[in-house]
């Protein structure tokens, strides 16, 4: 598990005047689970790019465990979220033509010229915790609700020291909303992995420890995040 | 990654079949042209081998060797009868046979000519141990579908032509050639002195070698009392001679000594020499024509494979944001592209090999030489060359996914 601690972290793009993302500080414990909310354009987004190395921030420091990323290069940013980081996003982002096995390797396969021996085990036994059998059937034959428990047991393959979800509930019907809620926080804390989602979901924040809202890239709730 | 780079293809089947009968096609194309023209090369060449010098009136080096060698219908001036005479009785000719033209038999002409040439040819099992020993015998190439004992009445003209049966001459076939591999397979062989014979009244307008007819006349039933050389005094004209020379040096001082005002001598390998550097422009054309080809479908095959990315733009970054190096997601372009490109290419060199084959196969049996359609190591080559510039031009849309902004791709 990782702690974050983000310090005078400002996000610029070329052609807009304020900052997209600007935070003077921000800690989210080890292992401790995090939503942030906020309407579009509030910089929820810029957000997840910066703490996943995505993008780098144009000043400040993003802090994992101590590790600043923020000054990585962009082979080692993608070593380091390989390694570290369990993404789960809005549309999924499962490769068509691929069986729901083989989506779940593929972030290994492209680290790993021979997977780990006891990785495929862990897929399927993934795949089960998930409630997903792990058949031959091409992931397009899926149901929403199904592919997104797909992704999840793709980000928990590598055992990441933090789960990085991005709406992962927004594009599924409430019953599988909440299927996914419920299996995301409760693999989250059974991994002992730190749990990042944006969400706009009331039913996924109110599950998490903690909220932090943003409104135009900056803290919408500096005293209630004081607070807790 | 394999994997996921066949999983990527099998999605886009049928788009991808499209892209490899396109590469394929033009890769085809270029590789038919090299072939063929060096099987056409080779296989002219060969044929002109067993012909070491052509005599003939003076007049085109190239319509002599044609006509000559390559048998090709065409009327030649005639050469005066007196230079086939000196030419067998020269002590540095081993033969000198002349090759009358003028007639044919269901498509395939009829060559007047001497035992001794025969034999030079070679003849297949079967025939007779001194062949054109008399008037009415005819020896048929390898390739003439004439059985032993068939009668052949020689139409006048030459094949193809509008034709007029010759009354005359009869002439039955008494065995085949061994196969030569060149326009003779085609040829049905009579004595010199059939084709004389058959032509003394009805050439006479067009003859103006000025013989005396009466001598014409005397002359040719004197030949056709005893059949071949030595030749009596006043033989009538030939058309071409062929000369086998004894020593490569008499060949040279022949072909000085033959080169008069009325009389050409030309050793067939040097006119086709010249006539190949000739085609050697067509041949450029074809091959810029070729390349220009393999251009357009490089150009439609980058498009393609640049639309193609801009569809997979989020894909992409979403293997990025999963943790895939860079250099993993410039593999999986370039791979995917590579295996699309190599496939085109390794069908284009067999279709272009197939193309070549069947093409020499049909220009064999329209004229009889054979061309040796051959793939070898500077054509696998010159397929390695088109991979290797298609690896280069694939390397670009790699490289555009590989200085992609995963973060980027994945807000679009």
């Amino acid at each position: 598990m990782l702690s974050l601690s983000l310090e005078g972290v400002v996000v610029r793009f070329p052609d807009l005047a304020e900052p997209a993302l600007d935070l003077p500080g921000l800690e989210v414990a080890a292992g401790s689970s995090v939503a942030v909310t906020g309407p579009s354009g509030a910089g929820k987004s810029t957000f997840i790019n910066v703490v996943t190395g995505l993008e780098r921030p144009s000043a400040g420091r993003v802090l994992w465990s101590g590790e600043d990323i923020a000054r990585l290069s962009e082979a080692a940013r993608d070593r380091w979220r390989a390694r570290n980081v369990g993404l789960v996003m809005q549309d999924f982002h499962l490769f068509p033509g691929l069986s729901a096995i083989e989506n779940v390797l593929l972030p290994a396969r492209f680290r790993h010229i021979r997977l780990p021996a006891g990785l495929r085990d862990r897929a399927v036994a993934l795949l089960v915790e998930v409630g997903i059998d792990a058949g031959a059937r091409g992931i397009e034959t899926f149901s929403r609700g199904e592919m997104q428990r797909v992704a999840i047991a793709r980000a928990l393959l590598l055992q990441p020291g933090v789960i990085v979800a991005d709406e992962p509930t927004a594009s599924l019907d409430g019953q599988s909303g909440a299927a996914v809620c419920a299996l995301l926080t409760r693999l989250a804390r059974a991994a002992g992995a730190t749990l990042i989602v944006v969400t706009h979901d009331p039913a996924l924040y109110g599950r998490l420890d903690r909220r932090i809202a943003l409104a135009g890239g900056r803290r919408a709730d500096a005293l209630h995040a004081e607070a807790s | 990654m394999i994997r996921f780079v066949l999983a990527d293809l099998r999605l886009h089947a049928l788009g991808a079949v499209v892209i490899v009968l396109l590469i394929a096609s033009a890769t085809a194309l270029g590789m038919a042209v090299r072939i063929e023209e060096r099987a056409l090369r080779l296989g002219s060449a060969r044929a002109a081998d067993r012909f070491d010098l052509v005599v003939g009136a003076a007049g085109s080096e190239t319509q002599l060797v044609l006509s000559s060698v390559f048998l090709q219908p065409a009327p030649l001036t005639l050469l005066n009868g007196d230079v086939l005479r000196r030419l067998s009785e020269d002590p540095r000719v081993e033969f000198a046979a002349p090759v009358g033209f003028g007639d044919s038999f269901l498509g395939y002409p009829i060559v007047g000519t001497t035992a001794e040439f025969v034999e030079s040819l070679g003849l297949a099992e079967g025939a007779p141990e001194r062949p054109l020993a008399s008037m009415g015998e005819a020896i048929v190439g390898a390739g003439v579908r004439l059985d032993a004992g068939y009668e052949i009445r020689p139409m006048h003209g030459l094949p193809g032509q509008e034709a007029e049966e010759h009354d005359e001459i009869v002439y039955r076939v008494t065995g085949r050639l061994a196969p030569t591999s060149t326009p003779w397979d085609r040829a049905i062989l009579v004595p010199i002195e059939g084709v004389w014979k058959a032509h003394e009244h009805g050439d006479e307008a067009d003859d103006e070698a000025g013989h005396d007819d009466d001598h014409e006349d005397h002359g040719a039933e004197a030949a056709a009392a005893r059949l071949g050389p030595p030749w009596p005094d006043d033989l009538p004209g030939v058309p071409a001679i062929i000369v086998k020379p004894r020593t490569i040096a008499n060949a040279y001082q022949l072909r000085g000594e033959y080169r008069t005002e009325t009389t050409l001598a030309v050793f067939p390998g040097e006119v086709l020499t010249r006539l190949y550097s000739t085609l050697g422009d067509a041949r450029q054309i074809l091959t810029a024509i070729a390349i220009g080809t393999q251009a357009l479908a490089a150009a439609a095959v980058l498009l393609v494979a640049m639309a193609h990315l801009a569809q997979r733009r989020r894909q992409i970054g979403a293997l990025r944001a999963f943790g895939a190096p860079r250099v993993a997601v410039f593999g999986v372009v370039w791979a995917e592209l590579l295996l699309v490109v190599g496939l085109g290419v390794a069908c284009g060199v067999l279709l272009g090999y197939a193309g070549a084959k069947i093409l020499a196969i049909g220009l064999s049996r329209q004229s009889g030489i054979h061309l040796p359609v051959t793939l070898e190591a500077s054509d696998l080559g010159f397929a390695a060359v088109l991979l290797a510039v298609a690896a280069a031009i694939a390397a670009l849309p790699a490289i555009y996914a590989y200085r992609q902004s995963p973060a980027a791709a994945l807000r679009s």
